[in-house]
């Protein structure tokens, strides 16, 4: 089990910069999640991990141990791929005795390793099949335990759930978390699905056009988004945004007048900025029928999702989307009030889309 | 299903119609020639009473006599062997040597490498009536001193002359073949430690099975048909350099020759019933003709 | 990990580096050598040596002036590619179209009858056809046209020269060549959104508009690529000719094209002239090279070559 640090990583595809400057640490038995859009450099970052590609410029290591002109097979890494990659032509036994057979294990030690890492995922009776015989769940698991025979320092996984079908990924989500957890091994784990992220990983790496935007715990994350970017990309549905001007001690949010939050009033008088975006996510607010005191607008559309609804609102053109409990009923056009939860309110500089809190960073 | 199941059978009818008229030439040449060869006279002209049904020309043929008069013996089975074996060497050849460089241009980044594609491409398009007249010459000045060894020279010359022709084109097919297969297969090989000559023997080569036989296919029917390179090279006649003697010779029965011209055409039957799916898909890439 | 590459490489390489070297390169220069001996008969031990710079080109040249043979050598290939070309292309469209339109069954029968041409041996093709263009009363189209009293006397067809002898061998060929077109189409037409044909179908389209409106557009590309390399393959074919020229079936000036005059110069029946022949491959040569550059130009294959994935 080792740490992995990433230092200053730049990977240039001819004349498209995948990666600009990534630096991140990695610590022991760590779940650390990638996320980010496709097409954000996540892929690509693991797979420099995994030594398939190599940086234009930057360092890798694991603990002490400079590997970045080592090559794949010297690094010691599993990885999991989004299409599992079984081989078609071999049964699970063989894929999964694969990598030991090329490290020139004795046989009966393949036996043995390939017996207990088939019956720590349950899959010790598949052993005979052929990956085409066995269900997307069962190859799923293959895969897993062919980058888990040889006891690799880092496990990582190129969204290995994007291939299972809604229900079972919740399952196996639950499942991969706990496996981390007991065989202690450091995780990293690319996906571009933000609850897989929060659900799974101790901490997350929020990338988007080959930068990283922000590294926190999920919580950090989720509730102190350092971008807009980082906000909206989070959360289902994600946070509002909407563009408001200061006028201390007010915020003008399209034309309605709201305090500027008590956390941030020192701030802003600091920063002197004028245009800031207003976020805060939809289960942050309230709505209220009728005129009162927040953001005043009408009921666009309403969702009814069982325990909640989600409800739209139309604020003078700007829409936004709060939850609101069962039971309540709206009609379309209705008059209504946001009211929002001030301490969960974000403002972030309208220019660059940092969070003002982070803006002098 | 390619367009709606609803369009107009009329017309569908009007077109099998057409296409059937267009082939009746090759359907009507091909047929005669089968049937001349269970016949006592060629029956080319269409004519129900030339038609005298016999199994005489395949006796004959089998036995390996060419005339039904007179005494000119040829051991038929040995003509067919020859023929097999320049088919099978260059099968071996063009497969071995195109199952290597395609996976290499598919998957490995070299300098040169684009080049060499182009220069492949180029290849494949040469004249190769302007190759042969120098094929030749290398073969004149390289052939044995010794008596014995004529003869397995000539082959292994005509099996690697014809092969050379094969590559180009096949090398393209293998590497197209190699470019469909996910990167992830690769790369999870390297990652568990193997060599890319290990990926290539024990992950690749099962994966693009169906392309490394249709490759195979193509390749014997290539030396199979060939009448230019044996006829120029290989000392030992095949069936077609039997035709081609054949043909406007005095003695020759003719019928006997349409039945030498099916037997020679039988493999690609067998071929054309067993494979069709792979031929047809994998023909695309590249042919010349 | 170069040295590593380095002989992954040479494995991977080599045979195919050894193979091009043996039977192209060598070869090439050995040809463009032998243009410039006066090499008879093949009598290595006698001409070998004897060098005579630019002569045979010049008597390729004045041959082209003043040969008729010769100048009929280079109409028949001028015409017998023109209008091979033009047949392969049209109708392996034809064919591709027809088959597209109709239930997969019947479309894969009629798809291997016509790639039949080309996979049969050449000896056994031509035999076909030399049957059925036969100069007497057993050839199959004489007999046809006989028996509907269309003509009284066989004719033989190949030795009327120079249109009898260039609508037979256009026509071998022709069969032959289609197949490519059709192959290469078909493949294309399966790569066409088939929700496209739908739609068209379902807004009322007829088959014809379907074909000129969306798909003949769509495979501009293929149509060049066909024409193309289908150009190169003619100008450089030349066995079934050979048979049929060898056969009797068809005139031996208007039978001949450049590609089966070089081989037949160099390797055929009397007087051999490997000299001669070799500056006529010379000059077949240079017009392919320059037409496989333009043609790879022109259908922009570089675009086509993707480059690896990975850095190990």
């Amino acid at each position: 089990m080792v740490k992995v640090i990433l230092d200053n990583i730049t990977k240039r595809f001819d004349d498209f910069a995948a990666l600009k400057g990534v630096t991140l640490e990695i610590t022991d038995k760590e779940f650390m999640a990638l996320l980010g859009p496709s097409g954000s450099g996540k892929s690509t970052l693991l797979y420099t991990i995994a030594g398939i590609y190599r940086p234009t410029s930057g360092r890798i290591y694991f603990d002490d141990r400079d590997v970045t002109d080592v090559p794949p097979k010297d690094r010691n890494v599993g990885l999991v791929f989004q299409n599992w990659a079984l081989y078609p032509h071999m049964k699970v036994f063989d894929n999964i005795a694969f990598p030991l057979e090329l490290r020139k294990f004795p046989k009966e030690e393949i036996a043995k390793k390939v017996k207990e890492v088939a019956e720590m995922l349950r899959i010790e009776t598949l052993l005979n099949r052929y990956p085409w015989q066995l269900s997307g769940g069962q190859q799923q698991r293959v895969a897993i335990a062919r980058a888990l025979v040889k006891e690799p320092d880092v496990l990582l996984l190129d969204e290995p759930l994007s291939n299972l079908d809604a229900l079972l990924r919740l399952e196996v989500r639950a499942e991969l978390k706990r496996l981390q957890k007991e065989l202690g091994i450091t995780a990293v784990y690319v996906t571009h699905d933000q609850a897989e992220a929060l659900a799974m990983a101790d901490r997350i790496a929020v990338i988007k056009e080959g930068e990283i935007l922000q590294v926190g715990d999920p919580d950090e994350v989720y509730y102190k988004p350092k971008y807009r970017f980082v906000g909206g990309f989070l959360g289902s549905p994600p946070m509002n945004f909407l563009d408001a001007e200061v006028q201390d001690p007010y915020l003008d949010v399209y034309g309605n007048r709201i305090l500027i939050p008590i956390q941030y009033r020192e701030l802003v008088k600091k920063l002197g900025v004028r245009k800031v975006i207003l976020g805060f996510r939809p289960h942050d607010a309230e709505v209220v029928r009728g005129v009162a005191e927040g953001l005043v607008g009408t009921v666009y559309s309403f969702e009814p999702l069982g325990r909640e609804q989600i409800v739209t609102v139309s604020v003078n053109g700007a829409s936004l989307k709060v939850f609101a409990p069962e039971g309540e009923h709206f009609t379309f056009g209705e008059q209504v009030t946001v009211k929002l939860r001030e301490d969960r309110i974000i403002l972030f500089d309208k220019k660059t889309e940092k969070a003002l809190e982070f803006l002098e960073e | 299903m390619k367009d709606v199941e609803t369009r107009p059978k009329r017309y569908e009818r009007v077109i099998i119609l057409a296409l059937l008229l267009a082939s009746l030439p090759l359907i009507l040449g091909f047929s005669l020639l089968t049937i001349s060869s269970l016949s006592t006279n060629m029956v080319t002209n269409l004519d129900p009473d030339s038609f005298h049904s016999t199994l005489e020309n395949w006796i004959n043929l089998f036995k390996g006599k060419i005339a039904t008069t007179g005494g000119i013996r040829v051991n038929i089975w040995r003509i067919t062997l020859n023929t097999l074996v320049v088919a099978l060497g260059v099968a071996g050849v063009v497969t071995g040597i195109s199952a290597l460089a395609g996976y290499s241009l598919s998957r490995i980044d070299f300098r040169g490498r684009k080049i060499l594609m182009v220069l492949l491409l180029i290849l494949h398009a040469f004249p190769g009536v302007a190759l042969i007249v120098g094929v030749y010459l290398l073969y004149r000045l390289t052939f044995p001193q010794s008596h014995d060894l004529v003869g397995l020279y000539s082959f292994i010359y005509v099996i690697l002359a014809r092969a050379a022709l094969e590559i180009p084109m096949s090398i393209w097919l293998m590497k197209g073949f190699f470019d469909t297969i996910p990167w992830e297969f690769e790369w999870s090989g390297i990652i568990d430690g193997a060599s890319r000559i290990t990926v290539w023997r024990k992950i690749m080569l099962p994966l693009i099975k169906p392309g490394v036989l249709a490759v195979a296919l193509f390749a014997f029917l290539a030396g199979w048909q060939d009448i230019i390179y044996v006829r120029t090279f290989l000392i030992h006649p095949t069936l077609a350099t039997f035709i081609e003697a054949n043909i406007e010779a005095e003695y020759s029965h003719m019928p006997l020759i349409a039945a030498a011209g099916t037997v020679y055409l039988l493999p690609t039957i067998i071929f054309f019933i067993t494979a069709q799916q792979l031929l047809l898909q994998s023909y695309s890439g590249g042919i010349k003709g | 990990m170069r040295k590593e590459k380095l002989r992954d490489l040479s494995f991977f390489l080599s045979p195919m580096v050894l193979m091009v070297l043996l039977f192209y390169l060598v070869p090439l220069i050995m040809t463009i050598y032998i243009s410039m001996t006066r090499m008879k008969n093949w009598n290595v031990e006698r001409y070998l040596t004897e060098f005579v710079g630019i002569y045979n080109y010049e008597r390729l040249f004045y041959m082209f002036q003043h040969d008729p043979t010769f100048k009929a050598v280079i109409m028949t290939t001028i015409v017998f590619v023109g209008i091979t070309l033009m047949i392969n292309v049209f109708g392996g469209l034809s064919l591709a179209l027809a088959t597209f339109f109709i239930n997969e069954r019947a479309a894969s029968s009629y798809r291997l009858l016509w790639l039949l041409p080309r996979m049969s041996p050449i000896a056994v093709y031509s035999l076909v056809w030399y049957y059925f263009f036969h100069g007497s009363e057993i050839g199959t189209l004489n007999s046809i046209l006989m028996s509907l009293g269309l003509i009284s006397e066989p004719i033989p067809w190949g030795q009327v020269t120079p249109w009898g002898a260039w609508s037979v061998i256009i026509f071998v060929n022709g069969l032959v060549g289609v197949s490519f077109g059709m192959i290469v189409f078909t493949s294309a037409l399966n790569q066409i959104p088939k929700e496209l044909v739908i739609a068209a179908r379902v807004d009322g389209a007829s088959s014809w508009q379907i074909s000129k409106r969306i798909l003949i557009p769509m495979m501009k590309w293929h149509l060049l690529y066909v024409l193309t390399w289908q150009f190169l393959s003619l100008l450089t074919t030349y066995p079934h000719l050979f048979l049929l020229v060898e056969w009797d079936l068809v005139n031996r000036d208007y039978g001949t094209t450049l590609a089966l005059y070089v081989f037949n110069t160099a390797f055929g029946r009397g007087e051999q002239d490997q000299g001669l022949a070799a500056a006529a491959a010379v000059v077949l040569s240079i017009i392919g090279v320059i037409g496989g550059f333009v043609t790879l130009k022109v259908l922009q294959f570089e675009k086509m070559m993707k480059k690896p994935r990975g850095d190990f």
